[in-house]
């Protein structure tokens, strides 16, 4: 008994010290982990915290460069996620790998390598389900299933292969809160009745403090804080997610910046970082506002009753986790997404939502969280794409003046410092930096009235995000109300006057840069809702 | 920051003296291969390969009045090419052509034969257009109304195309010559008017419609709209990023649905202009048509969907057709003939195709920027 007490106790899996570097970038740093059979444990973090590449290294998907997994005490190198299944572990991922035109059962089956005969098959798939409580139809096409049921699917595929270790990554994400109640049903039944180890992957306080039993909170790559969810409350998780030295960086970064402003008032911007420290601005005009919108795709409201105001001269930082509306509110002020309810006006103008070019032709330049998917013409010259929205500016009798084009492009690239062979060269072949600038330039040489830029420095280096940040701060200053959508938590506290978290399409809280604390960010990115006093309902 | 210019797109750039040298080079392997199969097939037949290839010049450019005839062939060719560019431009695809032609065709050929006056062969030319853009525009309604993929809703017009046209010379108060003293029993349209028939232009002892100066034009005015105006490059950022055409106010659907209907316009009007410079006689027949469609199609395949281009290749397309009408005199089989005369277009293919395939090796288009974790985006 004694015996079989310490090999309960004995982790079911150990990392030590493993550290994932890609390039400069450190996805994770001396990551400690211990699950436990019989136990679910939380892992809490936000966008690029590490989470993701951690469990991703467990099921071999990537090699660390450093660190030493062990399995129920002795160590293993695992190659690849077929090395993983055969080791006992398994990981339900956050965007689903299933394929919508094969039936649940083959599905399931998918990836196993010994034979098999259907109707064996569909039986064990059966059996699966019904053991663990997962209705399921086996013949159904998964392209028909909704979501939830998607998942389920995962969820039979994994466990029939009877993995000592389970791994979800953000399970509920894409759930209802009905959903998500029975998975975690699920989840505790099969810890405790079949002594699995558990590891739940996710940004949501709630579900952390609801579901596990032991919590690792990971920032930046590193583990800040482990302990037992028992003894944690939604703030001290909150607080340990976001971390007070990322607002204190935030806040010098934005007071430093002062000199980096200054090189941009040459160029014929006055810009102050007064806009910024100024006490209560509110006596500038509202110039967009977003008012109730609504947008339902596959009868999901992706933007549930909507409200935003930006104010002449302010960024305004939507924040949140994403998937949570973000790329809907930029498809919207880009005219690419038709309101289901609700309205935009720009400086008191109702747009016609989704008619082409409604939202430019009111003023509203865009910094698409995809430039290649709607901020360029790959193909197209650079000059080309500089003058995109504005060729009717250059053209006499319905005859684009090639070399008036050229002109004007040439200033755009000297004025934004875009590097390319000429204004002929292919879009394509500039760097990704130089990609964004040519964006930039296009929509700040139409004299914006609001600027919506979303992720706008993803992927870039680090003097391209300075340079962007500047460009974004001297807009402000111009009296441009900007609109910054990131997921990058620093981004948003480097750069607002104002922040707003989104969740599940809507804002679920607002508030002022200054009375920004790393608790109440953490609550609202973890989906819980705050009012102003702090006090979470 | 110290941002590198990489530049591989540049040095692939489809002008280099050295890209359209190996272009020229692979045309003349290509041909030189299918002349070559052409020949050893013939031979294996038991034909004489030499005269085949003799009958294929003379009958396109040496004997007399022949190379008026290429001129004659290649003119629809050349518009119905046109047509396809500009749908390519959008980004749609119009394979409907054959179908499109025969409406043109039939269309003017209703009004030439109701109507009467000066204006007949002008309206014959318009009602032609106007067919062409209507039957196209079907499938321009199914695909932005009901997602209809256009690829297969203009194929599949093609045969309601042949099949409806065909009705219509059933009946005397539709196409139907109701001529008591007809020649024969084919059902075929009444006669166009002498009088409203397209001119021609006789030079050196060969004949020409006037129809061909229009179809040089037209080709001028289209490689102007599509490389130099707004229209164009508005056409262009649909047809290459339709999220950024809607987000600078290219309506999509609108700009969409008018491309296709403006190419269908295009290849009724190369079957309006046969009809009236008597590709058949100055009536419209059962299978008019005559796969100038589906060739208009190869030939802004072959131009690589550049309008100028279309013009030389026009006239090789047409050369093979009134080639191979000299062909069956050698008493080569006429199975074998088809073979010949598809090898050849084949070889006219193989270099574009070529070309487009090698460019993509050498510029992999760039891999949209990764919405997974931020981390990895940095690092790629």
């Amino acid at each position: 008994m004694a015996g079989a007490g310490a090999a309960a106790l004995a982790p079911a899996v150990r990392l030590t010290d493993v550290t994932k570097r890609y390039g400069p970038v450190v996805a994770c740093s001396g990551v400690d982990l211990e699950l436990l059979p019989g136990e679910v444990h939380g892992i809490l973090g936000e966008n690029g915290a590490g989470k993701s590449t951690l469990m991703k290294i467990l099921i071999g998907l990537v090699q660390p460069d450093d660190g030493a997994i062990a399995l129920g005490g002795r160590e293993v190198v695992i190659h690849d996620p077929q090395t993983a299944a055969q080791l006992g572990i398994g990981m339900v991922h956050q965007h689903l790998s299933l394929v919508e035109a094969l039936t649940v059962w083959e599905n399931v089956l998918l990836g196993d390598t010994s034979k098999f005969d259907r109707s064996t098959a569909r039986r064990q798939v059966m059996e699966t389900a019904d053991h663990y409580g997962l209705a399921i139809d086996p013949d159904r096409c998964v392209g028909e299933l909704s979501a939830g049921l998607r998942q389920r699917v995962e969820l039979i595929k994994c466990l029939r292969r009877d993995p000592k270790i389970l791994i979800l990554d953000e399970p509920t994400s894409v759930l209802t809160p009905a959903e998500s109640e029975q998975l975690f049903t699920t989840l505790r039944d099969v810890v405790a009745t079949e002594q699995r180890a558990v590891a739940l992957v996710s940004h949501k306080l709630a579900e952390i403090l609801h579901a596990t039993d032991n919590v690792t909170i990971m920032r930046q790559g590193r583990v800040v804080e482990r302990c037992r969810t028992s003894e944690a409350t939604a703030s001290s998780l909150a607080r340990a997610m976001v971390g007070r030295e990322v607002l204190l960086r935030a806040s010098a970064a934005a007071l430093g910046a002062t000199d980096l402003v200054d090189d941009l008032s040459d160029a014929g911007v006055s810009a102050t970082t007064d806009v910024i420290a100024a006490p209560i601005v509110d006596t500038r005009p509202v110039v967009l506002r977003i008012d109730g919108a609504r947008v339902v795709r596959d009868g999901v409201a992706v933007l549930d009753d909507l409200h935003l105001e930006v104010r002449a001269g302010e960024i305004v930082g939507v924040a949140g986790v994403e998937g949570n509306g973000q790329r809907e509110l930029g498809d919207l002020l880009s005219s690419l997404v038709t309101l289901d309810g609700g309205c935009v006006t720009v400086n008191g103008v109702t747009a016609r939502t989704g008619r082409a070019g409604s939202m430019a032709e009111l003023g509203v330049g865009v910094i698409p969280e995809d430039r290649h998917d709607s901020g360029c013409v790959l193909d197209l010259s650079v000059a080309e794409n500089l003058l995109l929205d504005r060729m009717e500016s250059i053209t006499r009798f319905g005859i684009v003046d090639r070399r008036a084009m050229r002109r004007r492009a040439i200033e755009l690239m000297r004025e934004f410092d875009i590097q390319a062979s000429g204004p002929d060269a292919m879009f394509a072949s500039l760097s990704g930096g130089n990609q964004q600038r040519v964006v930039l330039a296009r929509e700040l040489g139409q004299r914006p009235e609001v600027l919506v830029a979303a992720q706008p420095t993803r992927g870039l280096d680090v003097g391209a995000i300075e340079y962007m940040s500047n460009r974004l701060r001297a807009a402000a200053a111009s009296g441009i109300a900007v609109l910054l959508v990131s997921t990058e938590l620093e981004e948003i506290l480097e750069l607002s006057d104002r922040i707003v978290v989104l969740s599940r399409g809507r804002v679920i809280g607002e508030l002022d840069r200054r009375e920004a604390t790393s608790e109440r960010l953490g609550l609202l990115l973890g989906g819980v809702e705050t009012d102003p006093n702090g006090a979470h309902v | 920051m110290t941002a590198t210019i990489s530049s591989p797109g540049s040095s692939t750039g489809p002008s280099t003296a050295a890209s359209t040298a190996k272009l020229v080079g692979l045309y003349v392997l290509a041909v030189a291969i299918a002349l070559a199969l052409s020949a050893a097939l013939i031979a294996v037949t038991g034909g004489p390969w030499r005269k085949v290839f003799t009958a294929l010049i003379d009958g396109s450019v040496r004997n007399p009045g022949r190379w008026g005839d290429t001129l004659t062939e290649a003119a629809p060719l050349l518009i119905v090419a046109l047509g396809a560019i500009i749908t390519a431009r959008a980004g749609l695809v119009n394979i409907g052509q054959e179908g499109q032609l025969a409406v043109g065709a039939a269309t003017a050929a209703y009004v030439a034969t109701n109507g009467s006056g000066p204006l007949v062969l002008i309206g014959a030319l318009v009602a032609g257009f106007v067919g062409g853009a209507l039957w196209a525009g079907i499938a321009a309604l199914l695909r932005y109304w009901r997602k209809v993929p256009e690829v297969i809703s203009t194929l599949l017009l093609v045969f309601v195309a042949s099949q409806g046209t065909g009705y219509l010379l059933t009946r005397t108060f539709l196409l139907l010559d109701d001529d008591p003293n007809k020649p024969n029993r084919v059902q075929t349209s009444g006669q166009l008017d002498p009088d409203t028939r397209i001119g021609f232009i006789r030079i050196f002892g060969n004949e020409f419609p006037w129809s061909v100066v229009l179809a040089v034009v037209l080709t001028v005015a289209v490689a102007l709209l599509m490389n130099r105006s707004i229209w164009g490059f508005r056409l262009t950022v649909l047809g290459r990023n339709a999220r950024t055409a809607q987000r600078i106010g290219v309506p999509v659907v609108i700009a969409g649905a008018s491309a296709l209907a403006l190419s269908g316009a295009f290849a009724g009007f190369a079957g309006a202009v046969m009809f009236a410079a008597g590709s058949a006689n100055y009536r419209y027949t059962p299978g008019f048509a005559n796969n100038i469609g589906w060739e208009g199609l190869l030939v802004a395949l072959v131009a690589r969907n550049r309008p100028l281009a279309c013009i030389p290749v026009a006239l090789v397309f047409g050369a093979l057709r009134t080639g191979s009408g000299f062909l069956a005199a050698t008493g080569v089989e006429r199975s074998i003939v088809d073979v010949v005369r598809s090898l050849l277009v084949l070889a006219l293919l193989v270099p574009p195709a070529v070309i487009a395939i090698q460019r993509r090796r050498v510029t992999p288009p760039p891999a949209p920027v990764s919405t997974d974790e931020p981390v990895v985006a940095v690092a790629r």
